[in-house]
């Protein structure tokens, strides 16, 4: 069934940008992606656009190929086919100005824990380049979103789950990037923080810059995003301009669709 | 049916439940908690993970170490038996004071080792978290690891106590009962080395919280410690060369030593005991205190395991304590490769195990370097009457350097699951690599200046020389430390501790260390046997181990930087393994 605002995917793996004027931060083109090579593809032609001042959410089940996507989006592993570029920049042939206007937060949360939360902002400062007067001034900013609290001068070791969390997510804003990727960014926030979180993801895409998110939470994605990719066994299957389809049908439910989705798929 | 009421599906009561109060033993769970202990040992063989290099490396080195043991045990227990008080030779006396004190060292080990094992078990045991969730009763839970931790004791005293009696006998004739009383007291000495570990548990755990996150002092208290510990060592060695080399010793043990000995022998409990039980001096006295202080022993570690179990299970519960160390500000904006280098030094001074490996071990190279040398050039200059002293240097400066970069062999590998995130930052693969390899140079270049400048304020090598082996061992540093870390990447395979830290050794550590000491004795060897030769046999030497050691030197650095950087690029960015 093809809805209002939904897209399914085209063949060359190419998308007609939503807003002609706006500029594409993000470009993933026929992605293809195996662990070895007797391994089955983890991620099969895969390809979207992010565009500056959205928030785009990678939505699919566990294992479905989401963090795979974002791990060669980050640069984290190789990939077999297909191309990425971040704000023009190949992600393999311009490796380190592509990660420059990129910044990360894993699923895992991992971090230096021997470091104190500061020193871990300033190694992440220092990796981008980051100015003294900039880094006070920006993690003044962040710590008014995140609320970290004085256990930000303390080892990271120290933390709880949600304070890696928080920590993690302001190092990898510390140098205002033009692309900020976050695979599922609110498990293990507390309901403040994930509320903080969400309304500073509206602020942050309305200075222009763009969010892509990895969700297997509808609820959140449903919320949070401008448009959604959805990935089943490592396809792309279809994709949802969130925000149009809710303005032309307030009471769409995406739970439904997204589950007759995916039982057309079977 | 009415013990299965009271448990639940693990707690189920088979026959052997013993009633204790409210809760029970269930010798089933700790037959399947001993079990499954036993299945993640083996499991190390099934996966292909077993580091063959490193278990045929162990052997060699526990044989290594028992053979020498033997042998100047062996010597050392003739001399001893010879000499005389009142002048006269009293075996039976000196055997019991012998075997006393040797039964002493070994308690105290394996009290060092009860300790180590308790804390391990108890307060460091991941699986402590899963079973306090578990339906196993304490009493099951604390019956199973004290089974874990006897059955390790045991193993100890089997290879020690053994060792020794075996070396003994060889010496002194001894009747079957000794052997008979030997393996009885193996099964003993575990009971009140366990006891006296588990009354020390609690202060070193105290401790070792004090010590957490204060690392400046636990770097110079472990520094020190291990410091101590290599003059202890330096200081038997050179009783054992004076023993091996002349008849100084006999004049060391005269009437006034010997009675101190004597004084001392006859307080040194429960060793005395097991002395007196071996040689047969009043045995039924000795049998019966060691008995009556075994059951005590038995008591009070049953007691106070007990009691801190369910600490040790809150503990490991509790997860995450807090941090006392804190950095207040933002640090001022500095180059990536400074920052890296930053982060690289805060990983391996904040985690204990690598402080204690690297740094420690770097700092105190110097004593090892001199000791050993002192050593050294006198055996060589006593068996061939020559000073060969530029050869040994170099020899113990690229062995030591060797031994000490060992460390590097984890250079990849320690960063964890961080090598990807790191991997996704703006930053040059070189400059990754690189930040870990001049940090390990920053340190051999502290160390090796020091051992070097100790050579030659000694008087051992002139001014050149000194500046020669520091050359020479500085370039042999940087072939381990590039060889190690290329190889670990190519090998890597990443903890999956939660802080990232690599606690058991790999095929690529054990390698590594066969690696430095292949080349350690290839290089160092060799130039010291041509110098032996040369001057025993009278041909013109010249400047053979300039040429040599030097020319080695150069081309296995070029070789290894070579090996370094091949194709480093094309692997970095393809990288993708680990098995995380």
């Amino acid at each position: 069934m093809q809805q209002q605002g939904v897209e399914n995917r085209q063949g060359d793996g190419s998308q007609e940008p939503l807003d002609g004027e706006r500029k594409e931060i993000l470009s993933v083109k026929g992605l293809y992606k195996k662990y070895s090579r007797k391994a089955d593809w983890a991620v099969t032609d895969v390809s979207f656009s992010c565009y500056e001042g959205e928030i785009v959410g990678l939505l699919g089940h566990n294992g479905a190929g989401k963090s795979t996507t974002l791990k060669c989006i980050e640069g984290m592993i190789p990939f077999e086919k297909g191309s990425i570029a971040i704000d023009g920049h190949d992600v393999q042939k311009e490796a380190d100005k592509a990660k420059a206007n990129m910044g990360f937060v894993t699923d895992n949360h991992a971090t230096f824990i021997k470091m104190t939360g500061l020193q871990y902002i300033s190694f992440m400062a220092d990796v981008y380049g980051v100015s003294t007067e900039q880094r006070v001034s920006y993690l003044k900013e962040l710590e008014e979103v995140f609320q970290l609290g004085k256990p930000i001068e303390n080892l990271i070791s120290s933390y709880s789950h949600g304070m890696r969390q928080k920590i993690c997510m302001m190092g990898s804003l510390i140098h205002h990037p033009k692309l900020w990727i976050l695979d599922e960014p609110m498990t293990g926030l507390d309901p403040r923080t994930m509320h903080a979180v969400a309304t500073f993801m509206h602020s942050y895409v309305a200075e222009g810059n763009t969010i892509l998110f990895s969700s297997h939470a509808l609820n959140t994605v449903s919320k949070l995003c401008d448009r959604v990719v959805l990935i089943r066994k490592g396809k792309q299957v279809s994709e949802l301009d969130v925000k149009r389809i809710y303005a032309e049908t307030p009471d769409f439910d995406f739970e439904e669709y997204f589950l007759r989705n995916e039982e057309q798929e079977e | 049916m009415k013990n299965r009421k009271n448990n639940g599906p693990v707690g189920e009561a088979g026959e052997s439940s013993v009633r204790r109060g409210r809760e029970k033993i269930n010798f089933r769970t700790v037959k399947a908690l001993l079990r499954k202990e036993f299945e993640e040992k083996r499991s190390v063989f099934k996966t292909g993970q077993f580091d063959i290099v490193g278990f045929i490396l162990r052997i060699v080195l526990i044989g290594a170490m028992i053979a020498l043991f033997v042998v100047f045990f062996g010597r050392f227990t003739g001399v001893y038996m010879a000499v005389k008080t009142d002048g006269r030779t009293d075996i039976f006396s000196r055997a019991t004071e012998l075997l006393t004190i040797f039964y002493t060292a070994v308690i105290i080990g394996m009290v060092v080792s009860g300790v180590n094992s308790l804390g391990a078990e108890l307060f460091n045991s991941d699986d402590m978290k899963i079973y306090s969730a578990l339906p196993i009763n304490e009493k099951t839970l604390f019956i199973a690891k004290l089974i874990s931790i006897y059955k390790s004791q045991f193993a100890i005293a089997l290879v020690t106590v053994f060792t020794v009696n075996i070396t003994f006998a060889i010496k002194v004739p001894v009747t079957f009962a000794f052997w008979a009383f030997t393996l009885v007291i193996c099964f003993l000495l575990p009971l009140m080395a366990i006891a006296i570990a588990s009354a020390l548990i609690l202060p070193y755990q105290v401790i070792k919280r004090f010590l957490r996150e204060r690392y400046i002092l636990m770097f110079i208290v472990v520094t020190a410690l291990l410091g101590v510990a290599f003059w202890l060592y330096s200081m038997i060695l050179g009783g054992v060369k004076q023993m091996m080399l002349g008849d100084a010793i006999r004049y060391f043990f005269n009437e006034k030593v010997m009675t101190t000995i004597g004084n001392v022998c006859a307080w040194l409990y429960p060793a005395r005991w097991y002395a007196n039980i071996m040689t047969g001096s009043d045995p039924i006295f000795s049998w019966f205190w060691l008995l009556g202080v075994a059951a005590v022993c038995i008591l009070f570690s049953l007691l106070i395991i007990k009691s801190i179990l369910r600490r040790a299970l809150q503990a490991r519960n509790e997860g995450v304590s807090s941090s006392i160390l804190r950095s207040t500000r933002l640090t001022r904006k500095c180059g990536k490769f400074a920052t890296l280098l930053r982060k690289e030094f805060l990983l391996i001074f904040r985690t204990p195990s690598y402080m204690f490996s690297y740094l420690s071990v770097a700092l105190i190279m110097p004593l090892m370097v001199y000791s050993c040398m002192e050593l050294g050039a006198s055996i060589v200059q006593n068996l061939v009457g020559l000073n060969i002293y530029l050869e040994i240097a170099l020899f113990l400066t690229i062995l030591f350097g060797a031994l000490t970069n060992i460390f590097c062999a984890t250079n990849i590998s320690r960063d964890g699951i961080m090598f990807y995130s790191v991997k996704a930052l703006p930053i040059n693969y070189k400059d990754i690599f690189f930040s870990k390899i001049v940090l390990c140079l920053i340190v051999n270049v502290l160390s090796q200046t020091v051992s070097a400048i100790i050579l030659g304020v000694t008087g051992y090598i002139g001014a050149w020389d000194a500046i020669f082996v520091f050359v020479v061992g500085m370039l042999f540093s940087f072939v381990n430390i590039a060889v190690a870390t290329r190889y670990d990447f190519n090998h890597v395979k990443f903890s999956t501790e939660e802080d990232g830290e690599i606690k058991e050794s790999s095929n690529t550590v054990s390698a590594i260390i066969v690696m430095g000491i292949v080349l350690s004795f290839a290089v160092g060897g060799l130039v010291f046997v041509l110098k032996v030769l040369s001057q025993l046999r009278g041909f013109a030497y010249g400047p053979l181990t300039y040429v040599l050691a030097g020319g080695f030197a150069v081309i296995a650095a070029a070789l290894s930087a070579f090996y370094l950087l091949f194709r480093l690029d094309r692997k970095y960015y393809e990288f993708s393994g680990g098995e995380l």
